[in-house]
């Protein structure tokens, strides 16, 4: 839209010379690079349902992550066409449009904007290594300091696009960014996280527990296979005190308590392990569309889990179970040996209990990354099963690949990664 | 992705320090050659009132009195760093104080003073002065 108005604006004299041309690009860049770091803030409000649209939380971030990167792209373009168009009338001009007087507010504006982008997005893009997770989160508030100072060099100049539209146009924009920070900072702690305490931390494994949560207002209402964000609130925790976190829910909406299995992954998801019953926690969602909503299986289908993306199968079978459904389905679940497959026994019972249900497993220790063989061998009949693959990246590109080939079609291929970036 | 945004974050840097020791090493510029002519031309004509002036107020055709001179834009216009229409409100008239405000509270630098000199065409006459 704002690039529509912009090429509104546009005339003959704004194509007749390389220094006009060049002018005219780094104006667009600008505008262009501003409308991207506008949606991506109204992205981040994370208000749950919005990410259906987008096929759920995860590929919603996705496209916040591109639409950030091309933000910026398009933002380190804008100054430096500016300057390589002033040059034209002499080198000092270059500079002059790059660094002019402080009193030059509009400007600096614009450069602060600039700088604090490049800081907030440094960590999200691995500039100088990967982040923990809690820096990242902390550097990446930045964020709305950014858009503001952008919003204010646009402002200060006015002159994007002709007339009044300029002021309405990045009004509305800036509404939407502002609207999505708002429900971040305001609404959603007060409206959109659920109380809820702990009565149950069972270790499944090393390294992996499930924690059972009671509902102490209204309890969420979810599918089989939903994340939410997790807040603890107990000083005593090693980390993680206040902090939000995403896990996936490993019960069956059916059962009275939330249950959440948790892998000691980070700083966060390793203190929690330990926290004591009767902590008092938030639960904001849910989010994630992984299942199609009903959770019945009515067509066949091939489940490919890898370590603890397990969780989502896990709380589909205990929710077909508990309705005593049953489902032509086939799950293999990869882990790197024997030790390692947390839920090994309960898996085995509920494959045994639900009609119609087979359960293979993997372990990559003895026979390596999994081959198109080992999965045509363990599930003849592939090319007629609906696919959900939830394990690392990497495993989701080779079930990916593997199954494609087998004759499944790109959009009966459904998948999950723990990364969020 | 990663690898794409680090190189833009280089190369942006690198195109900053390069612009920026440029100018630090380059000579003090002088105002482009043809702003003396401009002046010179300026000086010889026996100026323009504002009605004159009014009837150049198009991007194609472009006059401003700035400051008590008569300027002629119109080969300048494709080349100000704004879209045209911020320069088009201008065109035609008494414009000292876009030049002075920029529409927002900030002068032209002093560089941008120094080239209009090449495109004066003459001073701003008083209405009831003789032909």
């Amino acid at each position: 839209m704002p690039i529509g108005f912009f090429a509104v604006g546009l005339g003959a004299s704004d194509f007749s010379s390389a220094s006009a041309i060049l002018s005219m690009l780094g104006r667009l860049a600008g505008v262009a690079g501003l409308a991207l770091l506008l949606l991506a803030a109204a992205l981040s409000a994370r208000v749950p349902g919005v990410d259906l649209p987008f096929g759920g939380l995860t590929k919603l971030w996705r496209t916040h992550h591109l639409l950030g990167a091309g933000s910026l792209l398009l933002l380190l373009v804008h100054p430096l066409l500016l300057a390589f168009a002033a040059s034209a009338w002499g080198q000092g001009l270059a500079f002059e449009t790059l660094f002019p007087p402080l009193s030059d507010r509009a400007t600096w504006a614009g450069w602060l904007a600039l700088l604090l982008m490049m800081t907030f997005l440094a960590p999200s893009f691995a500039f100088f290594g990967a982040p923990n997770y809690e820096r990242w989160k902390r550097v990446h508030a930045l964020a709305g300091p950014a858009v503001i100072f952008a919003l204010l060099h646009t402002f200060l100049f006015s002159r994007t696009m002709l007339g009044p539209t300029d002021t309405i146009i990045w009004s509305l924009f800036a509404l939407l960014g502002v609207g999505a920070v708002g429900w971040r900072l305001v609404f959603s702690r007060r409206i959109g996280r659920l109380p809820y305490t702990v009565t149950r931390v069972d270790l499944v494994a090393d390294g992996v527990a499930e924690l059972s949560l009671r509902a102490d207002e209204t309890p969420l209402t979810y599918s089989a296979g939903n994340f939410v964000y997790l807040t603890p609130f107990d000083p005593g925790l090693a980390a993680g005190h206040r902090e939000e976190h995403p896990y996936t829910l490993s019960s069956s909406p059916l059962e009275p308590e939330l249950r959440i299995a948790i892998k000691a992954l980070g700083d966060a998801s390793r203190a929690i392990q330990t926290i004591p019953v009767g902590t008092s926690v938030t639960v904001e969602g849910p989010y994630g569309c992984f299942f199609p909503p009903d959770s019945k299986a009515k067509t066949p289908e091939l489940w490919v889990a890898g370590g603890v993306g397990i969780t989502p199968f896990l709380a589909r079978m205990r929710h077909l179970q508990a309705l005593g459904e049953r489902g032509d389905i086939h799950l293999i679940y990869a882990v790197q040996d024997e030790g390692r497959a947390v839920y090994a026994e309960e898996l085995r019972q509920l494959a045994a209990e639900i009609p119609g249900f087979a359960l293979t497993f993997h372990y990559f220790f003895q026979e390596g990354p999994m081959t198109a063989t080992f999965l045509g061998t363990a599930c003849l009949d592939i090319a007629r099963r609906e696919v959900y693959i939830c394990g690392p990246l990497a495993l989701n590109q080779l079930i990916r690949d593997h199954v494609y080939r087998a004759g499944v079609s790109a959009e009966r291929i459904h998948s999950e990664e723990f990364e969020l970036l | 992705m990663k690898k794409v945004v680090f190189a833009a974050f280089v190369g942006f840097w690198s195109s900053i320090a390069t612009i920026a020791t440029l100018h630090a090493m380059g000579p003090a510029e002088a105002p482009p050659a043809t702003a003396r002519d401009g002046v010179s031309n300026a000086t010889e004509t026996t100026g323009y009132t504002l009605e004159q002036v009014a009837e150049h107020g198009t991007l194609d055709d472009c006059w401003m009195a700035i400051d008590g001179v008569v300027y002629d834009f119109t080969t300048y216009v494709p080349n100000h760093p704004t879209p045209a229409f911020v320069l088009e409100q201008w065109c035609g008239k008494e414009a000292t104080e876009g030049m002075r405000t920029k529409g927002y509270g900030r002068d032209h630098s002093p560089t941008a003073w120094g080239m209009l000199e090449g495109y004066g065409v003459g001073p701003v006459r008083d209405q009831n002065e003789g032909d």
